[in-house]
C-alpha cells in the first residue's frame, strides 16, 4: 500500500496518535481512511470474552457448574426452611386451625395471609368480601360447616373446579394458615363487591377453643 | 457536489478507457427522506399515545381498535420499517451512488421500491389496529403483507443494489458497501424463515398459524428479533456513519483495518445472540448461554463501529460545537456504544433475571432507537437538505432546538425506564423476613406509574425536536430552485484487467522470527481483504455463509435435538373451541403486556403457583405466546388461582378495575357482544392438525364436526358463567368471551393433570368427546 502522511495532523511528534496516522490510498467520493491498527486495549477486551466464554461454557455445561433447575431446587428448600423452619407437617383439622387462629406469633396469620393475597383474592377479593365467588366475611357458607372444611374445600376445590383444587400447588402448611386466615375473616361482613351466584346458608359460629 | 474522478483507477489499466458520463437519481432520495419524516411522527405519535395509555388508561376509548395491545405493535412497527427503513433506504440511494460512481440501476425498480414499501407501511396501519397480526413481536404483519415485503425488498431493492454494484465503476467496495450488502441479504433471510406459515383460508379472514410452534418457535421468532435490531437497525446505520461522519466532519476514518474486524466479527457474531431474549425460558439451557456468551463476544465488535465513528472526529472537534449536523452525530454514536454495553450487560442471565419482563429493556432499546437510530437519521438528514434542495438549510437555529429538544427527551425517558425497571425487577423478587413476598403485582405496578409519566414528558419533548425538523424540511423545500440542478459526473468504466497490489511485507525483522509469524504478520496486515473488496459477489457469498453457517449452528440441534422439548403426556392439542380463542388472544395483543412464561426463578412460582413452566407444555402453539413484558401479571399458571371461573375473567374483561382497583388494563367489552366467526372454525382446525405432531392428531369424525364441539364446549362454559352470576347463558354461549376464557381455563393446566383425570374430564362432557382423548393421545 502507498502511503502518504496526512497534512492536517496537528500532533506533537511525541503522540503516538501521530505516528500511526498513516493514510491508506483508498478514497471513495472523496472518503480517505487512516491504516491506524486496532486499539490494544480492545484487542485485548475481545479476546477475552472469548476466553470467559470458553471457561463459562465448559464450567456450567460440562458437568462442572449447576443447573438453572438444581438452583431452583436449592432455593425452594432454603426458602421452605425460612418460612416453616422446624414447624413439621400440620394436620389440616379443626384443633390445628383454631391453634393458628390465635396463635400468639403473628407471623403465621400473616403467611395465612400472604398465601390469600397471592391465589385466593383475585376471586374472593382482597378483604374476602367476594369479587368473583363468595364472601368469607358474612356467616353464610356453602360448602363448609366446620372448621376443617375450609381445609377441605381449599385442598380439594369445590362446585366442579370452579373453587380450585390446591392440595398440589400449596405446602400443606400454607393450607392451613391460609384456612386460619379466611376462618377469621369472618365476621368482617363486608358487602359482597361482585359475587351474584350461590351464597349457602349461615352456619353455626367457629369453636372457641 | 463536486466528484473528482479518481485518477488512480486510470492508472490501473494499460489502455486507458473511454471516460463515461452519468449522474444521481436524487429525486428518490427526496422522497425517502420525507417519507421517514412523516412516518416518523406517525411512529412515535403512536408510541406517545401508548405511553399516555399506561399512564392515563382512559386513553384506550374503550374501543378495540385502540387498545394498546393493538396499538403498541402499530407503533413499533412503524418507528421500525417506516420511519428507520425509509432513513435508511434513502442513506443507501444517496450514498450508494456515489460510493459506486454510478447511478442506480434502475429508476424504475426505485420507485417501485419506494411505493410498494410505503404500501406495506399503509398496510400495517390499516391490519394492525383490526387485529389482524402473526402475534409474533416485530414480525405482526400477516403473510400477504409478508410477500409484498419480500417482494419489494428482495425483488425491487435488492436486485436495483446488487445491478448497481454490477455496474460501479468503483473497483473497491468502501465499508459502508459491506453493511449495506449484509443488510440486505441478511434481512431476506431473516424475514422469509421467521414468518413461514400456513394461511388460513376462509371467507375474509387474514391469519396463518407458524410451522413452528412453542419452544421452536420462540427460538425462531427471536433469532429474527435479535437479528432484525441487528441488521436492519444496525448494520445499516454503521454504513451509514461511515459514509456521512466522514463527509460531514471532512475526516479519514480512524482506522481500515478495524474496519474489517467488526465487520465481520458482527456479522459472523451477531447471528448466534438471539437467545438471550429467552432466558430462564423452557427454550434449552445450551442455547441460552450461547446467546449470553456470543452477546458477552459482541461487545467489542460493536464498539469498534463506535470508536471508527467517534476516532474519526478527531481534529474535528471544534467543529462538533458549531454544526449541528455533528451535533446528532456524536450523540448518536455515543448512544451506539452506550446500548451495545448495555445489551451485553443485559444478557448475562443473572443479570436478565433481575431486568427481563421490566421496562428496563424498554429503556435500553430507547436509547438505541431514539438515540442511535434517531440521531444518526437527524444528523443526516440535516447534512441531506441542502444539498437534495440544493439551498441553504432553511434554520440552523431550529435544527439545534430539535437537538436539545431530542437530547433531553431520550434521557428523561432512557433514565425514567432504568428506574420503572430496576423498581419492578426489585419489587418482584422481595421477600420479607418471613419468607413471604413482600408485594401484590399491582404494588409493583403503582410504584412505577410516576416514571411513566415522566416517560411521557420525555417523549413529548423528543416529538417536539421532530416538528422542529419537519418545519425545518418543509422551509428548506420551499426555497428550493424552480429546477433542480443535476451535475454531471465523469468516470471511465472498469475494465476487467486488473492487478492487485502485491502482498506487503512482514512488519517483522528478517531474523529471530519463524517463517509462520512471518506470515501471520503478514495476513494481519488484511491485503487480502482488499481483493474481497473488488468481487462483490464473493463477498456476498462469504458474508451469506456467515450469517447461515452461525444461524444453523443454533437451529439445527434446537429443532432436531428431542430431548430438548420433552415430551409431557397430558398436554393435549387445542379444542375448536380453544382455538379460536387463542387466536382472539393473539388479536387482541395480549402478549403486549402479559408473559405465559413462569421463570425457574423462586419468587416466580411463589407469585405465579403452579410450577415453572415447561418446554413440554408449548408444542400446539402456534405462534408461541411467551411475551416479552409483563406491564400485567403472568398469565401462564392464571389457571391454578382462577380455576374453572368464567365469572371472574367475565367480571375482568368487562371492567378490570372491579378485581383490581388500580389496574391500567383496558376493559375488552366488545367480547361479550362480538359473536364467534363459527365458520372459521373448520378451515382454524384444519391447518391446525395438519401442523399438530402425527401422534395428535385429531380423527376425520372429530375434524368433521369441529363446530359441534366448539358449540357444546361454549355452551357449558356459558353456563357455568351463568351459574357464577353471569348473564344467560344463552346470550353468551356465542360470544367471543367465552372462546377466549375456553382458551384461558387450558392455557398451563394440562401439566397439572394425572393421565387418569385426563380421561376423567373428557368423559365429564359429551360421549363424542372420547374421540377427543383418543385423537390426542
Amino acid at each position: 500500500m502507498s502511503e502518504s502522511t496526512d497534512p492536517n495532523t496537528t500532533h506533537s511528534p511525541s503522540s503516538p496518535v501521530q505516528q500511526e496516522d498513516i493514510l491508506t490510498d483508498h478514497e471513495y467520493d472523496g472518503i480517505k481512511e487512516y491504516d491506524n491498527p486496532t486499539p490494544g486495549w480492545w484487542n485485548w477486551l475481545f479476546i477475552g470474552t472469548f476466553v470467559f466464554s470458553i471457561f463459562y461454557f465448559i464450567f456450567f455445561h460440562m458437568g462442572v457448574g449447576p443447573s438453572i433447575e438444581s438452583q431452583y431446587d436449592a432455593a425452594q428448600a432454603a426458602h421452605i426452611e425460612v418460612l416453616f423452619g422446624d414447624l413439621g407437617t400440620l394436620e389440616p383439622d379443626q384443633e390445628t386451625i383454631l391453634a393458628y387462629m390465635n396463635h400468639a406469633d403473628e407471623k403465621w396469620l400473616k403467611r395465612g395471609a400472604s398465601v390469600f393475597q397471592q391465589q385466593c383474592a383475585k376471586c374472593h377479593g382482597s378483604d374476602g368480601a367476594g369479587v368473583a365467588a363468595p364472601n368469607m366475611t358474612d356467616d353464610k357458607f356453602i360448602h363448609v360447616k366446620k372448621l376443617e372444611d375450609i381445609a377441605r374445600v381449599v385442598a380439594k376445590g369445590a362446585n366442579k373446579q370452579l373453587m380450585p383444587a390446591w392440595e398440589k400447588q400449596l405446602h400443606p402448611n400454607d393450607i392451613v394458615l391460609v384456612s386460619a386466615y379466611v376462618a377469621k375473616l369472618r365476621g368482617d361482613n363486608l358487602p359482597t363487591r361482585g359475587w351474584a351466584g350461590a351464597v349457602g346458608e349461615p352456619i353455626d359460629p367457629w369453636p372457641t377453643e | 457536489m463536486s466528484q473528482s474522478p479518481s485518477a488512480d483507477i486510470a492508472a490501473d489499466s494499460p489502455a486507458r478507457p473511454a471516460v463515461e458520463r452519468f449522474s444521481y437519481d436524487d429525486a428518490i432520495v427526496r422522497k425517502f427522506t420525507l417519507a421517514t419524516l412523516i412516518w416518523g411522527l406517525v411512529g412515535m405519535i403512536a408510541g406517545l399515545l401508548i405511553a399516555l395509555q399506561l399512564a392515563f388508561p382512559i386513553l384506550n376509548m374503550g374501543l378495540e381498535y385502540t387498545s394498546f395491545g393493538r396499538l403498541r405493535p402499530l407503533h413499533t412497527n412503524a418507528v421500525i420499517f417506516a420511519f428507520a427503513g425509509n432513513a435508511i433506504f434513502a442513506a443507501i440511494y444517496y450514498s450508494t451512488q456515489r460510493l459506486l460512481k454510478t447511478r442506480m440501476w434502475s429508476d424504475l425498480l426505485g420507485k417501485l421500491h419506494f411505493w410498494g414499501w410505503q404500501l406495506i407501511i399503509v398496510s400495517a396501519a390499516v391490519t394492525l389496529p383490526l387485529g389482524i397480526t402473526q402475534g409474533k413481536e416485530y414480525a405482526e404483519l400477516e403473510w400477504p403483507i409478508d410477500l409484498l415485503i419480500a417482494v419489494v425488498w428482495v425483488g425491487f431493492f435488492g436486485v436495483n443494489f446488487f445491478m448497481t454494484l454490477k455496474n460501479r465503476r468503483e473497483r473497491h467496495m468502501y465499508v459502508a458497501i459491506w453493511f449495506y450488502i449484509a443488510t440486505i441479504v441478511t434481512v431476506a433471510v431473516l424475514h422469509v424463515f421467521n414468518n413461514l406459515a400456513v394461511p388460513i383460508l376462509s371467507g375474509t379472514v387474514i391469519n396463518s398459524y407458524p410451522i413452528y410452534a412453542g419452544v421452536q418457535d420462540a427460538f425462531m421468532q427471536w433469532w429474527y428479533g435479535h437479528n432484525a435490531v441487528a441488521f436492519f437497525l444496525t448494520t445499516p446505520f454503521l454504513g451509514l456513519m461511515y459514509y456521512f461522519i466522514p463527509k460531514a466532519a471532512n475526516r479519514p476514518v480512524f482506522s481500515y483495518r478495524l474496519s474489517i474486524i467488526h465487520f465481520w466479527s458482527l456479522v459472523f457474531i451477531y447471528i448466534w445472540a438471539g437467545p438471550h431474549h429467552l432466558h430462564y425460558t423452557a427454550l434449552p439451557a445450551w442455547a441460552s448461554t450461547l446467546g449470553m456468551l456470543f452477546s458477552l463476544m459482541l461487545w467489542m465488535p460493536s464498539w469498534g463501529g463506535m470508536i471508527n465513528g467517534l476516532l474519526t472526529l478527531r481534529g474535528a472537534w471544534h467543529k462538533v460545537t458549531a454544526d449541528p449536523v455533528l451535533k446528532f452525530f456524536v450523540v448518536g454514536v455515543t448512544f451506539y456504544g452506550m446500548s451495545t454495553f448495555e445489551g451485553p450487560m443485559l444478557s448475562i442471565k443473572s443479570v436478565n433475571a433481575l431486568s427481563h419482563y421490566t421496562d428496563w429493556t424498554i429503556g435500553h432499546v430507547h436509547s438505541g432507537a431514539l438515540g442511535w437510530n434517531g440521531f444518526m437519521t437527524f444528523g443526516m438528514m440535516y447534512w441531506l437538505l441542502p444539498r437534495l434542495f440544493q439551498t441553504k438549510l432553511a434554520s440552523k437555529k431550529l435544527a439545534e432546538w430539535h437537538f436539545w429538544l431530542g437530547t433531553i427527551g431520550i434521557l428523561l425517558y432512557v433514565v425514567s425506564m432504568y428506574v420503572a425497571g430496576l423498581t419492578q425487577g426489585l419489587m418482584w423478587r422481595a421477600f420479607d423476613a418471613n419468607g413471604n413476598l413482600k408485594y401484590e403485582f399491582i404494588q409493583t405496578l403503582t410504584a412505577i406509574i410516576p416514571m411513566y409519566h415522566v416517560r411521557v414528558l420525555g417523549g413529548m419533548l423528543y416529538i417536539g425536536g421532530v416538528v422542529c425538523a419537519a418545519i425545518n424540511y418543509y422551509k428548506t423545500w420551499k426555497s428550493r430552485p424552480a429546477k433542480y440542478e443535476e451535475p454531471v459526473h465523469e468516470a471511465p468504466a472498469l475494465t476487467p484487467a486488473y492487478t492487485d497490489a502485491p502482498p506487503p511485507k512482514t512488519r517483522l525483522s528478517e531474523h529471530g522470527h519463524p517463517e509462520l509469524a512471518k506470515k501471520i504478520d503478514v495476513w494481519l496486515q488484511g491485503h487480502w481483504h482488499r481483493r474481497w473488496e473488488r468481487l462483490p459477489l464473493k463477498f456476498t457469498v462469504f458474508v451469506i455463509i456467515s450469517v447461515v453457517v452461525a444461524s444453523l449452528f443454533e437451529i439445527i440441534p434446537t429443532f432436531l435435538i428431542k430431548s430438548n422439548v420433552p415430551t409431557i403426556s397430558t398436554v393435549t392439542p387445542y379444542s375448536p373451541l380453544e382455538r379460536f380463542g387463542f387466536d382472539i388472544y393473539k388479536r387482541e395483543g395480549c402478549y403486549n403486556c402479559h408473559s405465559q412464561m413462569v421463570r425457574p426463578i423462586f419468587s416466580e412460582t411463589v407469585r405465579y403457583t403452579g410450577g415453572y413452566s415447561k418446554p413440554g407444555e408449548f408444542i400446539f402453539d402456534r405462534p408461541f405466546q411467551w411475551g416479552s413484558r409483563r406491564i400485567g401479571p403472568d398469565l401462564h399458571r392464571v389457571n391454578v388461582s382462577v380455576g374453572k371461573n368464567p365469572y371472574w375473567h367475565y367480571l375482568h374483561f368487562m371492567d378490570p378495575t372491579r378485581s383490581e382497583e388500580d389496574s391500567i388494563m383496558p376493559p375488552y367489552r366488545w367480547l361479550a357482544t362480538d359473536t364467534i366467526a363459527w365458520d372459521t372454525i373448520p378451515a382454524r382446525m384444519k391447518v391446525a392438525n395438519m401442523l399438530n405432531p402425527t401422534e395428535h392428531k385429531f380423527p376425520p369424525e372429530y375434524m368433521n364436526r369441529v363446530v359441534d364441539h366448539a358449540k357444546r364446549q361454549a355452551m357449558e362454559i356459558a353456563e357455568r358463567l351463568e351459574a357464577g352470576g353471569g348473564p344467560a347463558a344463552e346470550t353468551m354461549a356465542d360470544k367471543e368471551m367465552i372462546a377466549l376464557i375456553a382458551y384461558l381455563e387450558k392455557l398451563g393446566d394440562d401439566i397439572s393433570k394425572t393421565p387418569d383425570e385426563e380421561g376423567e374430564a373428557d368423559a365429564t362432557t359429551e360421549a363424542d368427546d372420547e374421540t377427543l382423548t383418543v385423537g390426542a393421545r
